[in-house]
């Protein structure tokens, strides 16, 4: 291999992607010619380096612009769907077909009739359409929840949970992952937003068995005290057990103990 | 879903979809265009714009090429109209200078620090041309071939620039860390 060659495959040894056929043939022309050697560490030296630059985090208002702005051409497009004009100039035109080409009346019959039965068809199917783009929408819901949620700012995790209120089926990961952020989220606002979050859900079985779980591994009292008033307002009567054990406590707070006291009985009535 | 078939459903009418485009994109944009404009503000514009114009020209997309290569193919046009209104723009070591400024650093990540802002300083001596095809060559995960496509230029041209901008970028980069050792002693 030339001097010239190996040159023009500096760029792909950078990316690395040179082609295994050549490469042999390239490292044997490195190790014998001392300047293209010298060049090429210099070259890879300067591109590794730049693994240093940090990736960083643009500001929260760019994901709410961009909502904002995705909701507000959504609706846009609805409303343009609803405020379709109809067109004059068609019926205009066809009659004046109709009466220049006598022939036309039995056609358009036909044509008629076969726009009527599929039209048939369309509408039949149109609720279907309708509920598959409610679908989507809640996919999009969801898969934003989930990431928001997943991200380390406590702003976004509660952005996230927000989200979860307007899912019409939040779906087994995001339960699983709105009970966890209950369970262990290192900040205590977004474990009581997770409480009301789940209160939406709360026909659930599993959101009512991960809420009773939950209970017993809270130690802040203020969101010990949202749970009780969580599993009250849902009348979970396995609670009482619940709230029995968290009385027996010895670290509970006489305010969250007298709390769980008045649960138990508003429980039994 | 892969980003071909979301985007081609948001131009079939179902936009909701481009939220998991935005998520899975936004943050390598804005690096994007902090490293060419070094400004934080003009850059979350920027990315906001390009989402902007991936709705209005919706239409168009056709789907033949990696949704990537035609974003930034949207995103360069926001850049290049963004440096027509922009006269002075804030140099990108200076927003690195901002940041690291902030608090004192332990001795190695001060040293990576040091390390990043002489690096940001010498990209930023660079061509806008060279700067471009180095950002999107090493940082935005584009084949030399798609970044061809989206200069609309042959892959050699594409690999020679490469060459010629990271020889550029060693040979700055090294001048200013003379620079800097001189100003230590």
């Amino acid at each position: 291999m030339k001097c010239e060659n190996a040159r023009e495959k500096f760029p792909d040894f950078l990316s690395g992607d040179l082609k295994l056929e050549t490469k042999a043939e390239f490292d044997a022309h490195i190790v014998s010619c001392a300047a293209c050697g010298e060049e090429l560490r210099g070259l890879s030296g300067i591109w590794t380096k730049l693994g240093v630059l940090p990736q960083e985090q643009p500001s929260t208002a760019v994901r709410d612009k961009f909502y904002t702005m995705l909701e507000a051409y959504k609706d846009g497009l609805e409303a343009k769907k609803e405020k379709t004009p109809s067109k004059p100039g068609f019926f205009f035109s066809l009659g004046r077909i109709w009466m220049l080409r006598p022939a036309f009346p039995i056609a358009a019959a036909a044509v008629l009739v076969i726009f009527g039965l599929a039209g048939g068809f369309v509408l039949s199917g149109s609720g279907g359409r309708v509920a598959k783009l409610q679908n989507d929408v809640d996919d999009m819901r969801r898969i934003t929840a989930v990431s928001l949620l997943q991200q380390s700012s406590p702003s976004e995790r509660l952005r996230g949970l927000s989200y979860t209120s307007q899912l019409k089926e939040p779906g087994a990961t995001t339960l699983d992952l709105l009970l966890q952020t209950l369970d262990g989220d290192p900040n205590i606002n977004v474990r009581l937003a997770a409480a009301d979050a789940l209160y939406l859900f709360s026909s659930k079985p599993e959101v009512k068995e991960g809420v009773l779980r939950s209970l017993s591994r809270q130690e802040s009292p203020v969101v010990q005290s949202a749970l009780i008033d969580l599993l009250v307002d849902i009348r979970e009567r396995r609670a009482v057990d619940a709230l029995k054990a968290l009385i027996g406590s010895e670290k509970l707070r006489p305010e969250i103990k007298k709390k769980a006291e008045l649960g138990i009985q508003q429980l039994g009535l | 879903m892969n980003d071909n078939q979301l985007m081609e459903d948001v131009r079939e009418g179902r936009v909701e979809k481009l939220a998991i485009l935005f998520e899975r994109h936004h943050v390598a944009l804005f690096n994007f265009f902090l490293r060419l404009t070094g400004n934080r503000a003009a850059s979350e514009d920027l990315v906001q714009d390009v989402f902007i114009r991936i709705l209005k020209y919706r239409a168009t997309y056709m789907g033949e090429d990696r949704f990537a290569v035609w974003m930034y193919k949207i995103a360069r046009n926001a850049h290049i109209d963004y440096l027509r209104k922009q006269k002075e723009t804030v140099p990108l070591e200076e927003q690195f200078d901002e940041i690291h400024s902030l608090e004192p650093l332990p001795d190695e990540k001060a040293a990576r620090a040091q390390e990043a802002a002489l690096l940001t300083k010498a990209i930023a001596k660079l061509s806008p041309k060279k700067q471009e095809i180095l950002v999107l060559s090493r940082f935005q995960n584009l084949k030399y071939r798609e970044i061809a496509e989206l200069l609309d230029c042959p892959v050699g041209t594409v690999k020679g620039l490469v060459h010629r901008a990271v020889q550029e970028l060693g040979d700055i980069y090294h001048q200013l860390t003379g620079e800097a050792c001189r100003h230590e002693v």
